[in-house]
């Protein structure tokens, strides 16, 4: 018993990381821009598509080469999501660039949808070998290059952010806007480069998932959006070790709920779980208790 | 050096400047007194470009500012020490001066600019790898003089940087400001406080209600009424 319970948190925890990704994006968009993009997960599966079909119709096979167009891709569709829904949209209006990513999320469905005649595509795995044994813990060689993947472009993204100009002109724009345009760091570009940055992240997520499931369904989508923002809402608007540690945390409980409650009942809990955050730690789980008012 | 011709800036209907003109001489102080809502702070972001004016100019050194953006102001070396001082609060002290030379490209002129300012402000260097937000008032105000001076500007804008410091402190940014100028900064500064503006200033301007209402020197006009008009504007008494 212990053991199949250990095993789904493990099992859990390992995919979690395309949440903690998700949640990442989220995350800094809204702590650059003060804004939540709602086509985000949308955008990052549309680049797992891209990935896909790109190198499938040049007749490429390698999943290497599939995964790295996903990532690509995902760069672009990110830059053009910021200048369709964000650059001319004026940020002053409350609902404005909220309607615009609900529009985008739907219109890049659309397209998956069209593109693929709705059927899921299969999706190749990124690692193929033997399970690894801990014990009577099995750790399924698929999901620890999920992680392994993951937790590289976290690493990339803290390196970017705390060891580049870009990451410290990303910081000083999301502290105090005003003040980085005095310091001569131009708004536009920066914002630009975290839809380019957030993108690719987002894609890197999207291929992972297709290949943790070993496909990619239209599906997907809406589930992911929905997570990502319960991991952003639970690690925190804004903060990224909030994002990381939620999304690992959504990951391993929902995979446990599943294996003891069920699939169709797995995401009731876990909107439980971001109900009892919004109640006792509406600012997320590092943030100071003080507050809530 | 700055020379601001006739500046309308307006928030929706609402003009907060009403057609504005002021000059600030290459090596000198020049300031700007008047009371809250006067226009003072409008005027700072509008010569640095962080709002666009309805009509006038803006000449820096001869060249039109107007219709450019902040940060190829900073660039033509125009750095403003905004109200409230507004430090990046998550960064630490070190970072935010960095920050201050984002358009700056040569590494060993920024450390060596670093070091100048750690010499200028001790505190700061005792602090340099402290978070910026963790700071005192006074503290957070040499942060943000010091920041701006790191872009290397020909000319230094100064909004109300004795704002909610305390007398010693007010008295220790006022030395400050002089010795800036002392090494060859010039520098623009709106104040409230008239008393501590009037002793460093070189030439002053009255502002009330988005319009210049006297311009001259410290001493053409009694120091009792600056502090009047600077505090409550003349349509008071």
């Amino acid at each position: 018993m212990m053991i199949d319970f250990l095993q789904s948190l493990v099992d859990g925890v390992l995919v979690g990381t395309t949440y903690s990704l998700i949640g990442i994006g989220f995350t800094l968009i809204f702590g650059v821009m003060h804004k939540i993009n709602l086509s985000y997960a949308s955008a990052s599966v549309g680049g797992a598509y891209c990935g896909l079909l790109l190198v499938g119709a040049a007749g490429g096979k390698s999943a290497l080469l599939v995964f790295l167009m996903a990532a690509a891709a995902a760069g672009v569709i990110g830059y053009v999501v910021y200048l369709t829904c964000f650059r001319f949209i004026p940020a002053s209006h409350p609902l404005g660039t909220l309607m615009s990513t609900v529009g985008m999320l739907l219109l890049i469905d659309e397209i998956v949808v069209h593109a693929t005649f709705g059927v899921p595509v299969a999706y190749p795995p990124l690692y193929e070998g033997p399970s690894i044994e801990l014990g009577e813990l099995y750790i399924r060689p698929d999901y620890l290059m999920v992680f392994a993947v993951g937790i590289a472009a976290m690493t990339v993204l803290t390196l970017l952010l705390y060891r580049s100009r870009l990451g410290l002109a990303t910081r000083a724009v999301s502290q105090q806007p005003v003040a980085a345009q005095l310091c001569g760091i131009a708004l536009y570009r920066v914002n630009a480069a975290t839809f380019v940055v957030t993108g690719v992240l987002g894609g890197i997520a999207g291929a992972m998932i297709g290949a943790s499931v070993g496909m990619l369904s239209p599906l997907l989508v809406l589930p992911l959006t929905v997570k990502g923002l319960i991991v952003t809402v639970i690690g925190g608007l804004g903060s990224i070790p909030g994002a990381i540690v939620a999304g690992l945390m959504v990951g391993g409980f929902e995979n446990v709920l599943q294996y003891y409650r069920g699939v169709t009942e797995r995401d009731l809990y876990v909107m439980l779980l971001l109900f009892v955050f919004l109640v006792f730690r509406p600012g997320g789980l590092f943030a100071a208790k003080s507050e809530r008012n | 050096m700055l020379r601001v011709g006739d500046v309308v800036t307006a928030y929706g209907q609402l003009e907060a400047l009403k057609g504005v003109s002021v000059a600030a001489e290459s090596g000198k102080i020049t300031c700007l007194l008047g009371p809250n809502g006067a226009g003072k702070t409008t005027l700072m972001m509008t010569v640095t470009g962080l709002l666009k004016p309805k009509r006038g100019s803006i000449a820096f050194e001869g060249q039109e500012l107007v219709g450019l953006s902040p940060s190829e102001i900073v660039a033509r070396g125009v750095a403003l020490v905004p109200e409230n001082r507004l430090v990046f609060p998550d960064m630490s002290v070190r970072e935010n001066l960095e920050a201050g030379a984002y358009l700056r490209r040569k590494p060993a002129e920024i450390a060596a600019d670093l070091d100048r300012m750690f010499e200028r402000f001790p505190r700061l260097k005792e602090r340099a790898g402290q978070s910026a937000g963790t700071l005192s008032g006074g503290e957070q105000q040499m942060l943000a003089v010091a920041r701006a001076l790191m872009s290397r500007p020909r000319l230094l804008l100064m909004d109300e940087p004795s704002l909610g410091l305390a007398p010693l402190i007010v008295e220790e940014i006022f030395r400050i400001v002089a010795e800036l100028n002392r090494d060859g900064t010039s520098i623009f500064l709106v104040e409230q406080n008239a008393h501590m503006a009037l002793k460093v200033a070189h030439h002053f301007y009255l502002i009330e209600q988005g319009r210049v209402t006297f311009s001259g020197s410290p001493g053409q006009l009694a120091e009792d009424e600056v502090i009047q008009r600077a505090y409550l504007g003349s349509k008071r008494g």
